[in-house]
């Protein structure tokens, strides 16, 4: 992905949000900042029956980097277990919202990212203290 | 230094700047939005704010792609900066007036360099993206395409820029001042980077030994105005910071401290203020530069 289209790509996600709101019953929500650039973004998810995410939602106000990265995330969390979110690549996100572009903000773009794996960790360890 | 011009409203002798006419308000703007004599630039720390929409008209200065050497650390040659103006439709007559978002920061920033180049016709527009947006005003998502013309830059006027070599031999001249513009945490040395920046940090925290703490955006108001020309003064004299001195200003990477050096600069009349682009990430890198901490 070169920088034009790293660009379209982070714009599309930034004006036409994937998954924003509030989540019904919700077995994740957790909210982060980064301080000093004011991105706050809490994430949502729910998991069904057979363990995999049935549904991730954001919400939140931030930067551009970070609200598109967390629409993004949004999406490809989707089906996935908690095994692989805790798995999920910081460098491979990075990646795949363009480096060129993301570099410059790094924080920003995996604020969504780094916000669901905690909240998917403590909502594991959780659910294992109680089994 | 910027042609002065007639006064522009809003923003007269009574304002106390040494050079009022640096500075234009958004109306200002907004009635010239048609005057083919004025170029609007947007410089953000946003990247992408310029896509969300920017005023009509205004081309985006992208810091990473436009004016950066793509190999040496170190701003565009002379001919790259030519061929930017050309593509940007500027002639050397043409007004340049700067916009950005968190108080004009890469505005302030892309000041400095285009007045390195020579443009002496430069203005930042006052309160920058926020205060336009605050307003109401519009924005736009047309991308502007401008004929090329031909521009004629000066070799870089380094007189406004220092260097690592130039900082370390005067640590001890009783004339000169140092303003480190960071968070005070970074200049304590608790942050060796700016928050959300890791990329830019430093092998060792602290500051530039003899430099006082004074963070950059103390300049601006909450809505990203510069402060009036008296608590300009209030603020860099309260710290010995005085126009009699040489006056260095440094950050991380030299986009803060630029606009410091615009303020004192073009706001207060300093005749003897540099920047010191190398800043933090040079200086905290550099075996056995001398660094203080509290």
């Amino acid at each position: 992905m070169d920088r034009q289209e790293a660009i379209e790509f982070l714009m599309d996600h930034y004006e036409n949000p994937r998954n924003y709101g509030a989540l019904d019953s919700a077995d994740v929500s957790v909210s982060a900042g980064n301080p000093g650039c004011a991105d706050v973004i809490t994430m949502h998810a729910r998991f069904a029956e057979d363990g995999t995410l049935e549904a991730v939602n954001w919400e939140g106000e931030g930067c551009t980097i970070s609200r598109a990265a967390a629409s993004y995330v949004t999406e490809i969390a989707q089906g996935m277990t908690a095994d692989e979110i805790e798995q999920m690549s910081f460098e491979d996100l990075i990646e795949q919202l363009g480096r060129e572009l993301v570099m410059t903000r790094p924080t920003c773009a995996t604020l969504a990212l780094g916000t669901l794996k905690r909240g998917v960790h403590d909502f594991t360890m959780h659910k294992h203290a109680s089994e | 230094m910027s042609e002065p011009e007639t006064e522009t409203p809003g923003m007269n002798a009574a304002s106390g700047y040494a050079n009022p006419d640096v500075l234009v308000e958004t109306d200002w703007v907004a009635e010239r939005l048609n005057d083919p004599s004025i170029r609007l630039i947007e410089a953000d720390e946003d990247i992408l704010l310029y896509e969300v929409g920017h005023i009509a008209g205004a081309v985006k200065l992208d810091w990473h792609v436009d004016v950066q050497d793509k190999v040496t650390r170190d701003f565009v040659s002379q001919r790259d900066f030519e061929q930017l103006m050309s593509r940007w439709g500027i002639t050397n007559d043409t007004t340049i007036v700067f916009y950005g978002d968190k108080n004009n920061w890469y505005a302030a920033y892309s000041f400095w360099l285009f007045t390195m180049y020579g443009h002496n016709k430069l203005k930042i527009m006052n309160g920058g993206r926020a205060k336009w947006e605050a307003e109401k005003r519009p924005f736009t998502k047309h991308v502007p395409h401008y004929e090329p013309t031909t521009y004629r830059a000066q070799p870089a006027n380094e007189t406004i820029r220092t260097f690592r070599d130039e900082v370390l031999a005067g640590l001890r001249n009783p004339g000169r001042r140092l303003i480190d513009v960071r968070s005070p945490q970074e200049y304590t040395g608790e942050l060796i980077h700016m928050v959300n920046y890791p990329q830019e940090g430093a092998q060792r925290g602290g500051h530039i030994p003899g430099a006082k703490n004074i963070p950059w955006a103390t300049a601006a108001n909450p809505d990203g105005t510069f402060k009036s020309a008296e608590e300009l003064r209030r603020i860099y004299s309260s710290n010995d910071v005085t126009p009699d001195k040489e006056v260095i200003a440094y950050c991380r990477i030299g986009e803060r401290s630029a606009h410091t050096w615009f303020v004192l600069t073009y706001l207060l009349g300093y005749p003897r203020v540099r920047n010191y682009d190398g800043s933090w990430t040079e200086w905290g890198n550099v075996v056995r530069a001398p660094i203080e901490k509290p």
